[in-house]
Protein backbone atom coordinates (compact mmCIF):
# COMPACT_ATOMS: atom_id res chain seq x y z
CA UNK A 1 0.00 0.00 0.00
CA UNK A 2 1.58 3.51 -0.69
CA UNK A 3 1.49 5.93 1.57
CA UNK A 4 0.07 8.87 0.08
CA UNK A 5 0.96 11.90 2.65
CA UNK A 6 3.48 14.29 1.22
CA UNK A 7 2.41 13.90 -2.65
CA UNK A 8 0.85 16.63 -4.41
CA UNK A 9 -2.76 16.48 -6.16
CA UNK A 10 -5.04 18.73 -8.05
CA UNK A 11 -9.06 18.57 -7.44
CA UNK A 12 -10.95 20.27 -10.22
CA UNK A 13 -14.49 21.44 -9.40
CA UNK A 14 -13.56 21.11 -5.60
CA UNK A 15 -15.94 23.64 -4.38
CA UNK A 16 -19.12 21.80 -3.16
CA UNK A 17 -19.89 18.01 -4.65
CA UNK A 18 -17.51 15.21 -5.19
CA UNK A 19 -14.92 17.20 -5.36
CA UNK A 20 -14.93 18.33 -2.21
CA UNK A 21 -15.42 15.31 -0.67
CA UNK A 22 -12.23 14.18 -2.62
CA UNK A 23 -10.16 17.06 -1.89
CA UNK A 24 -10.79 16.87 1.67
CA UNK A 25 -10.26 13.35 1.78
CA UNK A 26 -6.35 13.76 -0.07
CA UNK A 27 -6.08 16.51 2.47
CA UNK A 28 -6.66 13.87 6.02
CA UNK A 29 -4.51 11.43 4.28
CA UNK A 30 -1.61 14.14 4.34
CA UNK A 31 -2.05 15.20 0.49
CA UNK A 32 -1.26 18.70 -0.10
CA UNK A 33 -3.63 19.76 -3.09
CA UNK A 34 -4.71 22.53 -5.49
CA UNK A 35 -8.13 22.87 -6.12
CA UNK A 36 -10.27 25.19 -8.83
CA UNK A 37 -13.81 25.82 -9.42
CA UNK A 38 -16.08 28.21 -11.06
CA UNK A 39 -17.63 29.87 -7.29
CA UNK A 40 -15.37 32.01 -5.93
CA UNK A 41 -15.74 30.00 -2.68
CA UNK A 42 -13.39 27.92 -3.83
CA UNK A 43 -10.74 30.06 -1.76
CA UNK A 44 -12.79 29.18 1.38
CA UNK A 45 -12.14 26.12 0.45
CA UNK A 46 -8.37 25.77 -0.20
CA UNK A 47 -8.44 27.43 3.76
CA UNK A 48 -10.53 24.47 4.91
CA UNK A 49 -7.90 22.15 3.50
CA UNK A 50 -5.20 23.92 5.48
CA UNK A 51 -6.85 22.95 8.43
CA UNK A 52 -6.06 19.26 7.80
CA UNK A 53 -2.11 20.20 8.40
CA UNK A 54 -1.59 20.45 4.17
CA UNK A 55 -0.96 22.98 2.19
CA UNK A 56 -3.36 24.16 -0.25
CA UNK A 57 -3.95 26.84 -3.08
CA UNK A 58 -6.72 27.56 -4.76
CA UNK A 59 -7.94 29.40 -8.41
CA UNK A 60 -11.36 30.81 -9.69
CA UNK A 61 -12.05 29.73 -13.35
CA UNK A 62 -13.37 27.82 -16.07
CA UNK A 63 -11.99 24.58 -16.61
CA UNK A 64 -12.36 24.77 -20.41
CA UNK A 65 -9.91 28.09 -19.94
CA UNK A 66 -6.44 26.88 -21.47
CA UNK A 67 -5.45 30.06 -19.89
CA UNK A 68 -6.74 29.09 -16.68
CA UNK A 69 -5.97 25.44 -17.05
CA UNK A 70 -2.15 26.62 -17.31
CA UNK A 71 -2.88 28.72 -14.25
CA UNK A 72 -3.67 26.12 -12.05
CA UNK A 73 -1.45 23.61 -12.97
CA UNK A 74 1.84 25.67 -13.41
CA UNK A 75 0.80 27.38 -9.84
CA UNK A 76 0.47 24.19 -8.30
CA UNK A 77 3.69 22.70 -9.70
CA UNK A 78 5.31 26.35 -8.16
CA UNK A 79 3.29 25.78 -4.62
CA UNK A 80 4.36 22.11 -4.17
CA UNK A 81 7.07 21.51 -6.71
CA UNK A 82 5.95 18.56 -8.30
CA UNK A 83 2.36 16.90 -8.74
CA UNK A 84 1.86 13.53 -8.43
CA UNK A 85 -2.04 13.45 -9.12
CA UNK A 86 -5.09 14.76 -10.70
CA UNK A 87 -8.44 14.39 -9.87
CA UNK A 88 -10.39 15.44 -13.07
CA UNK A 89 -13.55 16.45 -11.61
CA UNK A 90 -15.37 19.25 -12.59
CA UNK A 91 -18.74 18.52 -14.79
CA UNK A 92 -21.95 20.33 -15.45
CA UNK A 93 -25.09 19.18 -16.17
CA UNK A 94 -27.51 20.69 -18.73
CA UNK A 95 -30.64 19.24 -20.85
CA UNK A 96 -30.46 18.77 -24.18
CA UNK A 97 -32.43 17.22 -27.02
CA UNK A 98 -31.90 15.91 -30.78
CA UNK A 99 -34.75 18.65 -32.04
CA UNK A 100 -33.16 21.70 -30.19
CA UNK A 101 -32.20 24.72 -32.10
CA UNK A 102 -28.60 25.80 -33.35
CA UNK A 103 -28.10 28.61 -30.86
CA UNK A 104 -29.33 26.52 -28.08
CA UNK A 105 -27.04 23.58 -29.10
CA UNK A 106 -23.74 25.56 -29.53
CA UNK A 107 -24.00 26.93 -26.27
CA UNK A 108 -24.92 23.90 -24.73
CA UNK A 109 -21.77 22.39 -26.73
CA UNK A 110 -19.47 25.16 -25.07
CA UNK A 111 -20.57 24.15 -21.20
CA UNK A 112 -21.34 20.37 -21.44
CA UNK A 113 -18.59 19.58 -23.84
CA UNK A 114 -16.26 22.11 -23.14
CA UNK A 115 -16.67 21.64 -19.54
CA UNK A 116 -16.58 17.86 -19.05
CA UNK A 117 -14.98 16.68 -22.03
CA UNK A 118 -12.31 19.86 -23.17
CA UNK A 119 -11.91 20.40 -19.29
CA UNK A 120 -10.49 17.14 -18.36
CA UNK A 121 -8.36 17.11 -21.76
CA UNK A 122 -7.13 20.37 -20.77
CA UNK A 123 -5.82 19.45 -17.61
CA UNK A 124 -4.86 15.86 -18.47
CA UNK A 125 -2.59 17.32 -21.36
CA UNK A 126 -0.97 20.29 -18.95
CA UNK A 127 -0.36 17.57 -16.17
CA UNK A 128 0.77 14.84 -18.18
CA UNK A 129 4.40 16.31 -19.87
CA UNK A 130 5.25 17.50 -16.26
CA UNK A 131 4.66 13.91 -14.71
CA UNK A 132 5.94 12.23 -17.33
CA UNK A 133 9.28 15.02 -16.56
CA UNK A 134 9.38 14.38 -12.80
CA UNK A 135 9.91 10.45 -13.18
CA UNK A 136 8.02 9.51 -10.28
CA UNK A 137 4.98 8.00 -11.70
CA UNK A 138 1.34 9.66 -11.23
CA UNK A 139 -1.90 9.47 -10.98
CA UNK A 140 -5.13 10.21 -12.94
CA UNK A 141 -8.88 9.85 -12.30
CA UNK A 142 -11.38 11.06 -14.38
CA UNK A 143 -14.98 11.47 -13.16
CA UNK A 144 -17.51 9.88 -15.47
CA UNK A 145 -20.96 8.88 -15.43
CA UNK A 146 -22.86 5.22 -14.90
CA UNK A 147 -24.93 6.45 -17.83
CA UNK A 148 -22.07 4.65 -20.01
CA UNK A 149 -22.59 1.59 -17.77
CA UNK A 150 -24.67 -1.41 -18.59
CA UNK A 151 -24.66 -3.77 -15.64
CA UNK A 152 -22.84 -3.93 -12.32
CA UNK A 153 -19.45 -3.74 -14.66
CA UNK A 154 -19.28 -2.04 -17.85
CA UNK A 155 -19.98 -4.77 -20.57
CA UNK A 156 -17.50 -3.63 -22.84
CA UNK A 157 -14.69 -4.77 -20.24
CA UNK A 158 -16.93 -7.77 -19.38
CA UNK A 159 -15.11 -10.60 -18.92
CA UNK A 160 -17.74 -12.82 -19.49
CA UNK A 161 -21.07 -13.78 -18.61
CA UNK A 162 -19.81 -16.43 -17.10
CA UNK A 163 -17.58 -14.62 -14.88
CA UNK A 164 -19.25 -11.61 -14.76
CA UNK A 165 -20.81 -11.17 -10.84
CA UNK A 166 -23.92 -9.09 -12.17
CA UNK A 167 -24.31 -11.24 -14.75
CA UNK A 168 -27.48 -11.45 -13.70
CA UNK A 169 -28.46 -8.06 -13.81
CA UNK A 170 -28.19 -6.35 -17.22
CA UNK A 171 -29.80 -3.35 -17.84
CA UNK A 172 -29.44 -0.84 -20.90
CA UNK A 173 -27.06 2.25 -20.31
CA UNK A 174 -28.40 4.74 -18.31
CA UNK A 175 -28.01 7.16 -20.84
CA UNK A 176 -30.53 10.06 -21.36
CA UNK A 177 -32.89 11.33 -23.63
CA UNK A 178 -33.30 14.60 -22.36
CA UNK A 179 -28.95 14.83 -21.94
CA UNK A 180 -27.73 13.88 -25.18
CA UNK A 181 -24.00 16.24 -24.79
CA UNK A 182 -24.04 15.55 -21.37
CA UNK A 183 -23.98 11.55 -22.29
CA UNK A 184 -21.12 12.83 -25.48
CA UNK A 185 -19.38 14.03 -22.79
CA UNK A 186 -18.69 11.61 -20.45
CA UNK A 187 -18.22 8.35 -22.87
CA UNK A 188 -15.81 10.99 -24.59
CA UNK A 189 -13.68 10.25 -21.92
CA UNK A 190 -13.30 7.06 -22.83
CA UNK A 191 -10.98 7.69 -25.28
CA UNK A 192 -8.77 9.50 -22.90
CA UNK A 193 -9.01 6.94 -20.48
CA UNK A 194 -7.58 3.82 -22.89
CA UNK A 195 -5.72 6.21 -24.95
CA UNK A 196 -3.63 7.78 -22.06
CA UNK A 197 -2.99 4.97 -20.08
CA UNK A 198 -1.74 3.10 -22.81
CA UNK A 199 0.37 5.76 -23.67
CA UNK A 200 1.52 6.68 -20.25
CA UNK A 201 2.18 3.10 -18.32
CA UNK A 202 5.53 3.25 -19.06
CA UNK A 203 6.04 5.67 -16.97
CA UNK A 204 4.23 4.61 -14.24
CA UNK A 205 1.26 6.97 -14.33
CA UNK A 206 -2.05 4.75 -13.92
CA UNK A 207 -5.13 6.34 -15.38
CA UNK A 208 -9.06 5.14 -14.64
CA UNK A 209 -11.98 7.05 -14.24
CA UNK A 210 -15.08 6.53 -11.53
CA UNK A 211 -18.41 5.96 -13.34
CA UNK A 212 -20.83 7.52 -10.46
CA UNK A 213 -24.41 6.89 -10.22
CA UNK A 214 -26.52 8.99 -8.17
CA UNK A 215 -24.71 10.58 -5.23
CA UNK A 216 -25.89 13.03 -3.16
CA UNK A 217 -24.34 15.90 -4.57
CA UNK A 218 -25.65 20.13 -4.95
CA UNK A 219 -25.40 18.10 -9.33
CA UNK A 220 -27.76 15.89 -8.57
CA UNK A 221 -29.89 17.87 -6.38
CA UNK A 222 -30.02 20.77 -8.72
CA UNK A 223 -30.91 18.10 -11.02
CA UNK A 224 -34.09 17.05 -9.04
CA UNK A 225 -34.82 21.04 -8.60
CA UNK A 226 -33.30 21.01 -5.07
CA UNK A 227 -36.46 19.37 -4.03
CA UNK A 228 -36.00 15.47 -4.22
CA UNK A 229 -38.41 12.79 -2.99
CA UNK A 230 -37.60 11.42 0.69
CA UNK A 231 -37.43 7.87 -1.10
CA UNK A 232 -35.21 9.16 -4.16
CA UNK A 233 -32.56 11.10 -1.43
CA UNK A 234 -32.21 7.82 0.64
CA UNK A 235 -31.16 6.08 -2.40
CA UNK A 236 -28.50 8.05 -3.30
CA UNK A 237 -25.11 7.32 -2.38
CA UNK A 238 -22.67 9.28 -0.40
CA UNK A 239 -20.02 11.34 -1.51
CA UNK A 240 -17.94 10.59 1.42
CA UNK A 241 -17.92 6.62 0.73
CA UNK A 242 -16.80 7.86 -2.84
CA UNK A 243 -13.81 9.51 -1.62
CA UNK A 244 -12.66 6.93 0.56
CA UNK A 245 -12.85 4.44 -2.72
CA UNK A 246 -10.71 7.07 -4.31
CA UNK A 247 -8.05 6.91 -1.39
CA UNK A 248 -8.21 3.14 -1.87
CA UNK A 249 -7.92 3.09 -5.22
CA UNK A 250 -4.99 5.82 -4.79
CA UNK A 251 -3.17 3.88 -2.26
CA UNK A 252 -2.45 0.44 -4.63
CA UNK A 253 -0.10 2.53 -6.52
CA UNK A 254 1.69 1.70 -9.71
CA UNK A 255 1.42 -1.53 -9.62
CA UNK A 256 -2.52 -1.54 -9.44
CA UNK A 257 -5.27 -1.44 -11.73
CA UNK A 258 -5.31 0.24 -15.13
CA UNK A 259 -7.19 1.93 -17.84
CA UNK A 260 -10.47 0.71 -15.77
CA UNK A 261 -14.21 2.55 -15.44
CA UNK A 262 -15.14 1.59 -11.80
CA UNK A 263 -18.34 1.60 -11.44
CA UNK A 264 -20.64 2.96 -8.37
CA UNK A 265 -24.28 1.88 -8.73
CA UNK A 266 -26.79 2.80 -6.85
CA UNK A 267 -28.05 -0.15 -4.39
CA UNK A 268 -24.34 -1.59 -4.54
CA UNK A 269 -21.57 -0.69 -1.85
CA UNK A 270 -19.66 1.88 -2.55
CA UNK A 271 -16.35 0.33 -2.12
CA UNK A 272 -13.56 -0.08 -4.08
CA UNK A 273 -14.40 -3.69 -5.46
CA UNK A 274 -11.40 -6.49 -6.60
CA UNK A 275 -10.22 -5.03 -10.53
CA UNK A 276 -11.27 -6.91 -13.08
CA UNK A 277 -9.31 -9.26 -15.02
CA UNK A 278 -9.88 -7.59 -18.75
CA UNK A 279 -7.43 -4.75 -18.75
CA UNK A 280 -8.01 -3.04 -22.10
CA UNK A 281 -4.65 -1.72 -22.80
CA UNK A 282 -2.43 -3.97 -24.67
CA UNK A 283 1.17 -3.96 -26.10
CA UNK A 284 0.02 -5.10 -29.57
CA UNK A 285 -1.00 -2.81 -31.36
CA UNK A 286 -1.21 -2.15 -35.21
CA UNK A 287 2.07 0.31 -36.19
CA UNK A 288 1.45 3.54 -38.02
CA UNK A 289 3.85 5.11 -40.49
CA UNK A 290 3.95 7.96 -42.81
CA UNK A 291 0.77 9.50 -41.01
CA UNK A 292 0.63 13.55 -41.11
CA UNK B 1 -37.47 1.81 -43.69
CA UNK B 2 -37.28 2.30 -47.60
CA UNK B 3 -35.62 5.08 -48.65
CA UNK B 4 -36.18 4.86 -52.55
CA UNK B 5 -37.85 8.73 -53.13
CA UNK B 6 -36.19 10.14 -49.94
CA UNK B 7 -33.38 13.05 -49.93
CA UNK B 8 -30.49 11.73 -48.29
CA UNK B 9 -27.70 13.52 -47.13
CA UNK B 10 -24.02 12.23 -47.20
CA UNK B 11 -21.11 14.30 -45.26
CA UNK B 12 -17.21 13.63 -46.14
CA UNK B 13 -18.57 12.07 -49.47
CA UNK B 14 -16.22 12.90 -51.81
CA UNK B 15 -14.41 9.53 -51.25
CA UNK B 16 -13.67 6.49 -49.56
CA UNK B 17 -16.33 5.31 -47.41
CA UNK B 18 -18.84 8.58 -48.31
CA UNK B 19 -18.47 8.45 -51.82
CA UNK B 20 -19.92 4.72 -51.23
CA UNK B 21 -22.70 5.58 -48.91
CA UNK B 22 -23.30 8.63 -51.70
CA UNK B 23 -23.15 6.25 -54.38
CA UNK B 24 -25.51 3.16 -53.10
CA UNK B 25 -28.06 5.62 -51.61
CA UNK B 26 -28.65 6.86 -55.20
CA UNK B 27 -28.61 3.89 -56.76
CA UNK B 28 -31.42 2.87 -54.32
CA UNK B 29 -33.74 5.75 -55.32
CA UNK B 30 -32.65 8.08 -53.17
CA UNK B 31 -31.80 11.80 -54.24
CA UNK B 32 -28.63 12.39 -52.35
CA UNK B 33 -26.79 15.61 -51.48
CA UNK B 34 -22.96 15.04 -51.23
CA UNK B 35 -20.99 17.19 -49.95
CA UNK B 36 -17.18 17.20 -48.81
CA UNK B 37 -14.54 20.04 -48.23
CA UNK B 38 -12.79 18.63 -51.03
CA UNK B 39 -13.45 19.81 -53.99
CA UNK B 40 -13.38 15.96 -55.72
CA UNK B 41 -17.11 15.72 -54.46
CA UNK B 42 -17.76 17.58 -57.78
CA UNK B 43 -16.58 14.63 -60.06
CA UNK B 44 -19.51 12.18 -58.39
CA UNK B 45 -21.93 11.04 -60.59
CA UNK B 46 -25.97 10.96 -59.68
CA UNK B 47 -25.78 13.20 -56.85
CA UNK B 48 -26.20 16.93 -56.14
CA UNK B 49 -22.61 17.91 -55.15
CA UNK B 50 -21.75 20.71 -52.86
CA UNK B 51 -18.24 21.81 -51.33
CA UNK B 52 -18.51 22.56 -47.84
CA UNK B 53 -17.08 21.94 -44.32
CA UNK B 54 -19.16 20.26 -41.87
CA UNK B 55 -17.11 22.03 -39.21
CA UNK B 56 -18.71 25.25 -40.48
CA UNK B 57 -22.38 26.45 -38.95
CA UNK B 58 -22.95 28.68 -41.92
CA UNK B 59 -22.01 25.64 -44.34
CA UNK B 60 -24.06 23.22 -42.44
CA UNK B 61 -27.76 25.49 -42.63
CA UNK B 62 -26.75 25.65 -46.68
CA UNK B 63 -26.51 21.99 -46.94
CA UNK B 64 -29.27 21.41 -45.39
CA UNK B 65 -31.33 24.11 -47.11
CA UNK B 66 -30.48 22.73 -50.22
CA UNK B 67 -31.19 19.06 -49.59
CA UNK B 68 -34.95 20.49 -48.47
CA UNK B 69 -35.41 22.17 -51.95
CA UNK B 70 -34.71 18.75 -53.33
CA UNK B 71 -37.34 17.30 -51.49
CA UNK B 72 -38.65 15.61 -48.30
CA UNK B 73 -35.13 14.78 -46.31
CA UNK B 74 -35.36 11.01 -44.98
CA UNK B 75 -31.82 9.86 -44.42
CA UNK B 76 -28.84 11.64 -42.89
CA UNK B 77 -25.34 9.81 -43.17
CA UNK B 78 -22.78 11.56 -40.73
CA UNK B 79 -19.61 10.36 -42.53
CA UNK B 80 -17.35 13.35 -42.71
CA UNK B 81 -14.28 12.48 -40.44
CA UNK B 82 -10.90 14.20 -39.11
CA UNK B 83 -8.50 11.82 -38.48
CA UNK B 84 -4.38 12.47 -36.97
CA UNK B 85 -2.26 10.92 -34.51
CA UNK B 86 -2.13 12.96 -31.35
CA UNK B 87 0.80 12.18 -28.64
CA UNK B 88 0.10 12.74 -24.82
CA UNK B 89 2.81 15.16 -24.55
CA UNK B 90 2.60 17.06 -27.51
CA UNK B 91 3.53 20.76 -26.89
CA UNK B 92 0.44 22.92 -25.30
CA UNK B 93 -0.14 24.98 -28.13
CA UNK B 94 -0.11 21.60 -30.46
CA UNK B 95 -2.79 20.05 -28.07
CA UNK B 96 -5.76 23.56 -28.28
CA UNK B 97 -4.97 23.08 -32.12
CA UNK B 98 -5.08 19.03 -32.32
CA UNK B 99 -8.39 19.59 -30.06
CA UNK B 100 -10.46 21.68 -32.69
CA UNK B 101 -8.72 20.04 -35.40
CA UNK B 102 -10.72 16.65 -34.56
CA UNK B 103 -13.61 17.73 -32.67
CA UNK B 104 -14.63 20.43 -34.63
CA UNK B 105 -15.86 17.96 -37.56
CA UNK B 106 -16.09 14.93 -35.40
CA UNK B 107 -18.22 15.88 -33.03
CA UNK B 108 -19.34 19.42 -33.51
CA UNK B 109 -19.77 18.76 -36.79
CA UNK B 110 -21.90 15.88 -36.16
CA UNK B 111 -24.18 17.97 -33.28
CA UNK B 112 -24.55 20.98 -36.50
CA UNK B 113 -25.57 18.89 -39.26
CA UNK B 114 -27.53 16.61 -37.10
CA UNK B 115 -29.30 19.47 -35.27
CA UNK B 116 -30.21 20.73 -38.66
CA UNK B 117 -31.40 17.75 -40.06
CA UNK B 118 -33.65 16.72 -37.10
CA UNK B 119 -36.26 18.82 -37.63
CA UNK B 120 -36.85 18.03 -41.52
CA UNK B 121 -36.95 14.48 -40.54
CA UNK B 122 -39.53 15.06 -38.02
CA UNK B 123 -41.52 16.99 -40.29
CA UNK B 124 -41.16 14.57 -43.27
CA UNK B 125 -42.77 11.54 -40.82
CA UNK B 126 -39.59 10.23 -40.01
CA UNK B 127 -36.33 8.57 -41.37
CA UNK B 128 -32.85 7.39 -40.30
CA UNK B 129 -29.24 8.42 -38.59
CA UNK B 130 -26.46 6.82 -39.48
CA UNK B 131 -23.06 8.07 -37.21
CA UNK B 132 -19.82 6.57 -38.54
CA UNK B 133 -17.99 5.66 -35.71
CA UNK B 134 -14.67 3.43 -35.12
CA UNK B 135 -14.61 -0.29 -33.65
CA UNK B 136 -12.35 0.76 -31.00
CA UNK B 137 -15.52 1.88 -29.37
CA UNK B 138 -16.13 -1.80 -28.90
CA UNK B 139 -12.90 -3.03 -26.90
CA UNK B 140 -14.15 -6.40 -25.89
CA UNK B 141 -14.19 -6.43 -29.59
CA UNK B 142 -11.22 -4.81 -30.94
CA UNK B 143 -9.58 -6.59 -28.12
CA UNK B 144 -7.16 -3.20 -27.04
CA UNK B 145 -5.46 -3.12 -30.32
CA UNK B 146 -6.37 0.35 -31.05
CA UNK B 147 -3.33 2.30 -32.58
CA UNK B 148 -1.19 4.70 -30.53
CA UNK B 149 -1.69 8.84 -30.16
CA UNK B 150 -4.99 8.48 -30.79
CA UNK B 151 -6.67 9.85 -27.61
CA UNK B 152 -8.70 12.94 -29.55
CA UNK B 153 -9.43 10.67 -32.24
CA UNK B 154 -10.83 7.83 -30.32
CA UNK B 155 -12.39 10.40 -27.61
CA UNK B 156 -14.74 11.68 -30.64
CA UNK B 157 -15.71 8.61 -31.45
CA UNK B 158 -16.15 7.32 -28.50
CA UNK B 159 -18.46 10.60 -27.58
CA UNK B 160 -20.99 9.32 -30.16
CA UNK B 161 -22.20 6.71 -28.06
CA UNK B 162 -23.77 9.50 -26.22
CA UNK B 163 -25.63 10.97 -29.24
CA UNK B 164 -26.49 7.65 -30.95
CA UNK B 165 -28.14 6.31 -27.71
CA UNK B 166 -29.90 9.40 -26.65
CA UNK B 167 -31.03 9.87 -30.30
CA UNK B 168 -32.80 6.28 -30.75
CA UNK B 169 -34.51 7.46 -27.76
CA UNK B 170 -35.87 10.55 -28.12
CA UNK B 171 -36.46 10.36 -32.07
CA UNK B 172 -38.48 6.80 -31.83
CA UNK B 173 -41.72 8.96 -31.23
CA UNK B 174 -41.09 10.38 -34.41
CA UNK B 175 -40.26 7.33 -36.56
CA UNK B 176 -36.57 8.09 -36.90
CA UNK B 177 -33.78 5.29 -36.08
CA UNK B 178 -30.59 6.08 -34.99
CA UNK B 179 -27.41 3.86 -35.53
CA UNK B 180 -23.63 3.61 -35.22
CA UNK B 181 -22.00 2.12 -37.86
CA UNK B 182 -18.32 0.47 -35.51
CA UNK B 183 -15.87 0.22 -38.74
CA UNK B 184 -12.43 -1.37 -38.75
CA UNK B 185 -10.42 -1.29 -41.17
CA UNK B 186 -11.53 -0.68 -44.72
CA UNK B 187 -9.95 0.21 -47.85
CA UNK B 188 -10.33 3.93 -48.57
CA UNK B 189 -8.08 6.80 -48.97
CA UNK B 190 -8.02 7.67 -45.48
CA UNK B 191 -6.57 4.07 -44.37
CA UNK B 192 -4.14 4.11 -47.08
CA UNK B 193 -2.63 7.91 -46.04
CA UNK B 194 -1.49 6.30 -42.62
CA UNK B 195 1.03 4.39 -44.48
CA UNK B 196 3.88 5.05 -46.50
CA UNK B 197 3.27 5.37 -50.62
CA UNK B 198 -0.38 4.19 -49.13
CA UNK B 199 0.99 0.66 -49.42
CA UNK B 200 -1.38 -1.32 -46.62
CA UNK B 201 0.67 -3.62 -44.12
CA UNK B 202 -0.20 -7.56 -44.49
CA UNK B 203 -0.58 -7.05 -40.89
CA UNK B 204 -4.00 -5.48 -41.22
CA UNK B 205 -5.24 -8.86 -42.89
CA UNK B 206 -8.09 -8.59 -45.73
CA UNK B 207 -9.28 -5.17 -44.94
CA UNK B 208 -13.31 -4.67 -45.95
CA UNK B 209 -14.11 -2.98 -48.89
CA UNK B 210 -16.20 0.51 -48.94
CA UNK B 211 -19.12 -1.55 -51.00
CA UNK B 212 -19.30 -3.52 -48.17
CA UNK B 213 -20.12 -1.71 -45.62
CA UNK B 214 -22.61 0.58 -47.57
CA UNK B 215 -24.51 -2.99 -47.80
CA UNK B 216 -24.03 -3.26 -44.35
CA UNK B 217 -25.73 0.37 -43.79
CA UNK B 218 -28.33 -0.28 -46.14
CA UNK B 219 -29.59 -3.48 -44.54
CA UNK B 220 -29.35 -1.82 -41.22
CA UNK B 221 -31.36 0.92 -42.41
CA UNK B 222 -33.75 -1.62 -43.66
CA UNK B 223 -33.84 -3.50 -40.77
CA UNK B 224 -35.58 -0.80 -38.77
CA UNK B 225 -33.60 -1.35 -35.78
CA UNK B 226 -32.53 1.40 -34.02
CA UNK B 227 -30.17 2.60 -31.34
CA UNK B 228 -27.03 0.05 -32.08
CA UNK B 229 -23.06 0.18 -32.87
CA UNK B 230 -22.75 -2.26 -35.77
CA UNK B 231 -19.13 -3.38 -36.09
CA UNK B 232 -17.86 -4.46 -39.09
CA UNK B 233 -14.23 -6.13 -38.81
CA UNK B 234 -11.54 -7.58 -40.62
CA UNK B 235 -11.78 -11.54 -40.84
CA UNK B 236 -15.20 -11.66 -40.60
CA UNK B 237 -18.58 -11.45 -42.43
CA UNK B 238 -19.85 -7.83 -42.92
CA UNK B 239 -23.16 -7.91 -41.59
CA UNK B 240 -25.36 -6.70 -39.47
CA UNK B 241 -26.01 -9.81 -37.42
CA UNK B 242 -29.32 -10.56 -35.48
CA UNK B 243 -30.34 -7.75 -33.06
CA UNK B 244 -28.21 -8.23 -29.61
CA UNK B 245 -29.73 -7.69 -26.26
CA UNK B 246 -30.79 -4.78 -25.10
CA UNK B 247 -28.00 -3.77 -22.71
CA UNK B 248 -25.23 -4.96 -24.95
CA UNK B 249 -26.95 -2.46 -28.38
CA UNK B 250 -24.07 0.39 -27.35
CA UNK B 251 -21.43 -1.13 -26.07
CA UNK B 252 -21.26 -4.33 -28.04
Amino acid sequence: MVDLAGKNAIVTGAAVGLGNSYAHALARAGVNVAVCDLREDIHDVAVALQAHGVEAVAWQGNVSDPDHVRTVVEGAREAFGSIDILINNAGVWGASVADDNLDKSLADYDLIVGTNMKGEYLFGRAVIPIMIEQGRGGEIINIATDHMVTCGTPWHVCPGTDKCPWADSPRPTGGGEIMDLYDVSKWGLNGFLYGWAKALAPHNIRVNAFCMGATDSYMLRSFHNFDPSPEEEASWMRAEDNAQALIDLLEEGPTGRNAQNINFCVGRPVKLEPPLEHVYIKPEQVEIGGAS
Amino acid sequence: MNVAGKVAIVSGAAQGLGQAFAERLAAEGCQVLAFDINPAVQELDGVEAMVADVSQRADVERVVAAAAELGTIGVLVNNAGAWKQTPVDSAWEQALADWDEIMDTNLKGVLMLSRATVPHLQAGGGGTIINLSSYYVLPAKSDGTNPPDTDLYNASKWALNGFTDAWAKYLAKDNITVNGLAMGAVDTPMLRGLFPDGQLPAALGDVMSAADIAQQMMDLIASGRSGENVGAWVGEPVTIGEQPPLHTRITG
